[in-house]
């Protein structure tokens, strides 16, 4: 795999998000306490920013319409969400986050 | 034996009905039954994105036909249903057709309210389906003259002068959307229009409007004169109730349902615009006309109907998008006697929580500041008032604090 760094993983608060742009890809990072998620930082189904959105119950909400993504697996997890948003594999070396994308 | 749940009106709320009929493991027959011709679809992008031409119709779709076939729903589309027949069970279609129900469902929505006395035209638009977006697409050149200062009419003018259409707005009330916002809002909103050039005529009537070879003529009650191009006329929508009240169920401005969606009929559910309903934060019975009601109080009442006790009871809460400023209203805020400011929402950043005079909460409006909405909407659901001096200091933590 390839690993692009992301972010430092001090820059994500624990339970909140971040918007980053690896490779020109928008990404939103998500930090529950060790675990950090990375997935496409854009709702299926509107075109809303994810990481404008809310983390809560290992879901993150979208801001526009309050759409639920599961954090591990991108999967819909309510309305109006039918389609997944794609995740990222994340691993932390030496305190900083990178992603393959 | 298997079951046959038919669904009347294959909008947002027919559209979700039957997803979730199969999400939630229904087995028997589904039938969406809806008079437009085109696949189930989402309606906000037509005063905007679709209106505007940055989207088309398969990007607001709700139910493709493959979804469809891979949960096999059958969508009846360009078909009309003309009576129920509740003691014998079954509908009957514009067509002739006789389809038996074991439980039903009505979505069927809201239509626009006409101007009475307005010969029909076409310079003479209205915008409720997709057909009638295509239509008023290609009337946005030179000149719209919009009637109604309310949503539809403000995106419509939005997206108008987008594309370089010059519009003029004249609305009734002495200010924008009265029905749902407090005049701070509406304020913002008439200074928005206008700084995007909208020749806005507040507290004007229409006195005539009339469709002439190449022209459109108003005029107004202070007497003045306007030519269009074209017109919209967004003067509000109509439950569709004709159905339900000829089979004599309980309608009132609305399908009377309870929180889980059924109707005076224990076989019939109802959801979307066309229910008037339960709400604990309003207090008594409203009728919504939004994207949200629609999707979960069908969700709702999908559930509802197999057996399940599920209970409808959210705060209202909508959208709008206009000039890239997005709006989000939780609540009744026109109810409201004062409104609190977090941020400077007036200048376009920043949110408004409006209190009852008693100080308790009526509602919310965001400015391009969703995320301030969310933990209004808890307290909200626990009844609390939130503490106002945290509010406008734009603290994250809003719960005020515990007596000694």
């Amino acid at each position: 795999m390839n690993w692009s760094d992301a972010a430092s993983v001090q820059d994500v608060a624990d339970g909140e998000c971040i918007g980053v742009r690896v490779n020109g890809t928008p990404i939103v990072l998500v930090r529950e306490g060790d675990k950090v998620h990375a997935l496409h930082d854009l709702c299926t189904h509107g075109a809303a920013r994810l990481s404008d959105g809310f983390v809560e119950n290992g879901c993150i909400e979208c801001p526009l319409h309050q759409g639920l993504f599961d954090l591990a697996t991108g999967a819909p997890r309510s309305a109006p969400i039918t389609e997944a948003v794609k995740t990222y594999p994340v691993r932390i070396v030496a305190g900083r986050i990178e992603i393959a994308l | 034996m298997s079951e046959n749940f038919v669904i009347i009106g294959a909008g947002q709320a027919g559209a979700w009905v039957a997803r979730t009929l199969r999400a939630e493991g229904f087995s028997g027959r589904i039938i969406l039954i809806g008079a437009e011709p085109h696949d189930p679809y989402e309606r906000p992008p037509l005063s905007k994105a679709v209106l505007k031409g940055d989207a088309t119709l398969d990007s607001a779709t709700l139910l493709s036909q493959a979804d469809a076939q891979a949960a096999s729903i059958e969508c009846w589309l360009g078909v009309k249903v003309v009576a129920i027949d509740r003691a014998g069970r079954n509908i009957r279609t514009a067509d002739g057709i006789c389809l038996a129900y074991d439980k039903l469902f009505l979505t069927t929505g809201s239509r626009v309210r006409h101007l009475p006395g307005i010969a029909a035209s076409h310079r003479i638009h209205t915008l409720r389906g997709h057909d009638d977006a295509t239509r008023l697409r290609q009337a946005l050149h030179g000149h719209l003259l919009v009637l109604g200062g309310g949503w539809i009419g403000l995106e419509v003018a939005a997206t108008g002068r987008a594309l370089g259409v010059n519009v003029t707005l004249v609305e009734a009330s002495p200010r924008l959307c009265a029905r749902s916002l407090p005049p701070v809002a509406s304020n913002l909103l008439a200074q928005l229009h206008r700084e995007n050039g909208v020749d806005l005529r507040l507290g004007q009537s229409v006195k005539s409007l009339a469709a002439r070879e190449n022209v459109i003529e108003a005029e107004l009650a202070d007497g003045s004169l306007l030519k269009a191009d074209s017109a919209l006329v967004a003067i509000g929508i109509l439950p569709n109730v004709e159905l339900a009240q000829a089979c004599g169920l309980a309608v009132e401005d609305g399908i009377l349902v309870d929180q889980s969606g059924r109707t005076s009929d224990p076989n019939i559910f109802a959801a979307g615009d066309v229910t008037r309903h339960p709400n604990t934060f309003a207090g008594g019975l409203v009728r919504l006309e939004s994207w949200a009601n629609a999707q979960n109080q069908a969700i709702i009442a999908a559930r509802g109907a197999m057996g399940e006790t599920a209970h409808y009871d959210e705060i209202p809460w909508f959208w709008s998008d206009q000039y890239g400023v997005n709006l989000q209203i939780l609540g009744f805020p026109a109810a409201a006697t004062r409104c609190h400011a977090r941020g400077a929402p007036a200048s376009g950043t920043g949110s408004w929580l409006a209190l009852h005079e008693d100080g308790r909460p009526a509602g919310a409006i965001a400015v391009n500041a969703a995320r301030d909405l969310r933990p209004l909407r808890r307290l909200f659901e626990a009844n609390i008032a939130p503490d106002i001096a945290a509010w406008e200091s734009g603290a994250a933590t809003l719960k005020p604090p515990v007596p000694a």
